[in-house]
């Protein structure tokens, strides 16, 4: 490599940044291009109140898709966060309906159960080396079936009606769980860049052997990051079941795709290293957004599935395009 | 069936008299050239060595032949006809064969579905699985192996598979025959069997060509002799008339004094002691001692196990037995933790891209192993850490586009110096270095050996594993001789002056002298006869 090229800097503005720039930020502007879509085709879509709508459906996405973000830069994955939503669920609605008087109790229990199941993943991929594909595909079937052995195969109805009061207390106008979500994207947002945490996460997906070399304890990063993707999903479950007053071992069946494609669509690559907190935002405020535009649209939601399915190969690929102009 | 294969073969090559031959191949990776306008040709009939250090261009150019790296000019012929580059069916189907040195076969299948792979015999009812075995049972005759074909490969020693690949490229054909380093991965006896493979195809009228660190296999085997350096082709002769020296004098014979710093003398402080260290699966303990400010060389052949020394020493590596102090004292085994706090340093090689995170940035990499004086509670001291970590990649001369340049955009030599960098920020004992300047283009180089004398002037422990001689003769004041995990010769700074220190270290590192403990290949062939 010559000096002049490493050293040379891209002036700004010129076609080349502009280039640049458009390859980087191709996400927001696509954002930016359906928010304008749909804004122009509909009166109702560029609402506060719609704009609250959207954030409320993208809330017990978030939580999950951070864990994952977490997860997918380690180089693993974690299916088994939808059913880990319906186990914790139907855990914290059991806990509220036996003692309906200490609902907090049920908020604890619910979290508990969750970090759990990801300690469970968690050792199960450091410790046993299983592929997380696999582990994590085992946990999955597990979590729903003991969801199911909760309610004895049936939802838990019934529950005291202050039960509601997690996800839907408001605070300056917005629920707990929008504000969760808020928290958590600025919070592991802050952690992953400015933590030594946050670095370890990288470095591992990055390249497992050169984290080891730097004396990082790699299996124990890899422990975390599952604990933490499952507490998440415990949180995201009680939230869940306060919404509609009601534990469901239905609950969250499927929302492990949509966090993945979430973080997909937001620039992390599966192999792990590549990816961040705000990409994976992005992704699900795109999500959420073509979700609530194409349903005002009253576009049928099987037309959506097709969009999504589009978006999620056209990002990959534009991510791929993208990293092999880089070398 | 091959018989006539390779009868073909050997008449097409000898209608134009050359078999395969490369015509002024240039390539570069990365903006480092690798190959410098290279020029050869193989005769039907003739083994041909192809000699060079690691880093030479040997695989690269073999690759190019073989249609796997697409030249950057020049081109490929075989039998007077260009083929189209970087193409590996064309050049399948011109009959150029490769045999890669980390194989290639399919161990899940059985012998004969390994060589019939891409042309299987079909008859109306599918597979003719029965011909097929038939077939390969012949072939496996041939070159008198007795191996059941429904085997499975994966069951087979490497050398075995080896020839089984050598013989599914015979089967389809091949005129030319590329060997990456044949004989690196297997052990004596299966050595003397490939030589046996290797010249009844000779005999039957292939062209081969075989790239070896062992100046016996090339005496026993070529006919010719090619030696690369640095990416440019310094020897092309007959084997008869040419000698050892001229050789090993082509493939070294660089301007070894300017590259090289001068180095201070050491202390008499001990500071690393290894003692009887047994690494998993090693067959022999090593010792070995550092004192500080002095830089010790370890040579070896590929396998000798010098990497797995290193890396048991540091802990990433599983150790059976034996113990490592650091200034007396006892270093915990099998954590690299622990090492680092006893301020040991790995830079291990840089092709396996151990030493670097290449997604993450200069900032990050360079703090990595360190992390821990540049965080408070977990929390990261940005400011520190840019303006610690800004003056050591300045002592280091890195050439970058600022710290938040992503690694995998820095050539190999810059990489090398953000790995060495992160070292620099704090107290290091012992430096353990592997195949320092692999990879790194000749500019970096000097630099990066500025760097080590440096910090063994500070009073490092400097332990170097390196497959360089001038890198050991020249920047060492000891060389220790690794054969078989353990350590056979030690050469003093005076021995290491002299002439012959070189082919010393060559006899010591592949067991022609002193009482060795492994067979030589030649007393092995002796006794097959």
């Amino acid at each position: 490599m010559s000096t002049d090229t490493a050293v040379e800097r891209r002036r700004p503005f010129s076609a080349k940044w502009l280039q640049d720039m458009a390859i980087r930020y191709a996400m927001v502007l696509v954002l930016i291009v359906v928010i304008a879509f749909f804004a122009y085709r509909s009166a109702r879509f560029a609402t506060p109140d719609n704009v609250v709508t959207i954030l409320i459906a993208a809330a017990p996405f978030a939580l999950i898709a951070l864990g994952q973000t977490l997860v997918i830069l380690t180089g693993g994955i974690d299916l088994s966060v939808g059913s880990v939503i319906a186990l914790s669920a139907m855990a914290g609605a059991y806990t509220a309906k036996a003692m309906p008087d200490q609902l907090w109790l049920a908020l604890i229990v619910a979290i508990a159960i969750g970090a759990l199941a990801g300690a469970i993943n968690g050792l199960v991929v450091s410790v046993l080396d299983v592929p997380p594909f696999i582990a994590t595909l085992g946990m999955l079937t597990l979590a729903s079936g003991l969801a199911f052995v909760i309610g004895g195969g049936a939802p838990i109805n019934g529950l005291p009606a202050n039960f509601s009061q997690f996800a839907n207390t408001q605070v300056l106008g917005l629920t707990i769980p929008v504000i969760l979500m808020i928290i958590g994207i600025v919070g592991f947002g802050v952690m992953m860049r400015r933590t030594k945490f946050g670095m370890h996460v990288y470095a591992v997906g990055g390249n497992e052997q050169a984290s080891r070399i730097a004396g990082i304890k790699t299996g124990r990063v890899k422990f975390l990051v599952y604990t933490i993707s499952g507490a998440l999903a415990g949180i995201s479950g009680i939230m869940l079941a306060s919404r509609t007053i009601n534990g469901s071992p239905s609950l969250g069946v499927g929302y492990e795709l949509d966090a993945i494609a979430a973080v997909v669509i937001g620039g992390a690559s599966l192999m792990g290293g590549r990816g961040t907190i705000w990409g994976t935002a992005l992704g699900l405020l795109m999500i959420q957004t073509l979700n609530n535009g194409l349903d005002i649209l009253t576009v049928p939601s099987y037309w959506q599935d097709v969009v999504k399915g589009l978006l999620i190969v056209a990002a990959v690929s534009v991510d791929v395009w993208a990293a092999k102009r880089r070398e | 069936m091959a018989t006539t294969h390779m009868a073909s073969a050997g008449a097409r090559g000898t209608a134009s008299s050359v078999t395969l031959e490369v015509r002024d191949i240039h390539k570069g990776f990365g903006g480092v050239p690798v190959l410098k306008g290279i020029s050869l040709s193989l005769e039907p009939g003739t083994i041909t060595a192809l000699a060079g250090e690691n880093g030479a261009g040997k695989s690269t150019l073999m690759k190019i032949a073989s249609g796997q790296y697409k030249a950057d000019s020049g081109v490929v012929l075989v039998g007077g006809t260009e083929l189209p580059t970087g193409n590996t069916q064309a050049a399948a189907r011109a009959g150029v064969a490769i045999v890669p040195q980390e194989l290639a076969s399919l161990p899940d299948m059985t012998v004969y579905e390994n060589i019939f792979i891409g042309r299987e015999l079909r008859g109306p009812l599918g597979l003719r699985r029965r011909d097929m075995i038939e077939e390969a049972r012949k072939n496996l005759e041939e070159f008198d192996l007795s191996i059941d074909p429904t085997r499975r490969m994966g069951t087979l020693p490497v050398g075995i598979r080896q020839m089984i690949e050598i013989i599914k490229a015979t089967n389809t054909g091949a005129s030319a025959i590329l060997l990456d380093e044949p004989s690196s991965a297997i052990a004596a006896r299966e050595v003397a069997r490939l030589v046996e493979v290797m010249r009844k195809l000779r005999d039957h009228g292939v062209a081969l060509l075989f790239t070896t660190h062992k100046m016996s296999e090339m005496r026993q085997l070529a006919d010719k002799v090619v030696v690369l350096r640095d990416g440019g082709l310094v020897l092309d002769s007959p084997m008869a008339e040419i000698s050892d020296d001229d050789i090993v004098t082509a493939m070294i014979g660089r301007e070894l004094e300017d590259m090289f710093p001068d180095v201070a003398e050491p202390t008499d402080e001990v500071v690393l002691e290894v003692n009887d260290l047994l690494v998993e699966d090693a067959h022999n303990t090593a010792t070995v001692t550092v004192r500080r400010g002095e830089i010790v060389g370890l040579a070896g052949l590929v396998g000798a196990g010098r990497t797995e020394l290193m890396e048991g020493v540091f802990g990433i590596r599983k150790t059976e037995s034996g113990e490592v102090r650091v200034a007396g004292k006892k270093l915990r085994r099998n954590d690299p933790g622990a090492s680092i706090v006893a301020n040991v340093a790995l830079v291990p090689e840089d092709r396996k891209g151990g030493g670097g995170v290449l997604s993450m940035d200069i900032l990050d990499n360079a703090t990595l192993p360190r992390i821990d004086q540049f965080n408070i509670a977990g929390w990261l001291r940005q400011r520190k850490r840019r303006s610690e970590i800004s003056d050591v990649v300045k002592s280091v001369r890195l050439k970058s586009r600022g710290l938040g340049q992503e690694m995998g955009t820095l050539s190999g030599g810059n990489q090398q110096k953000v790995v060495f960098a992160r070292w620099l920020v704090g107290d290091v004992d012992v430096l353990l270095l592997d195949e320092p300047t692999r990879g790194v283009d000749v500019g970096a180089r000097s630099e990066i050996y500025r760097i080590i004398a440096d910090l063994a002037a500070k009073g490092m422990a400097v332990l170097m594993a390196s497959s360089d001689m001038p890198e050991i003769l020249s920047l060492s004041h000891r060389a220790l001789v690794m054969r078989d995990s353990s350590i056979v010769a030690e050469l003093s700074r005076e021995e290491l002056r002299q002439e012959d220190a070189q082919d010393r270290i060559f006899r010591y590192a592949s067991g022609l002298l002193e009482g060795s403990p492994t067979t030589t290949i030649e007393v092995q062939e002796e006794t097959d006869r």
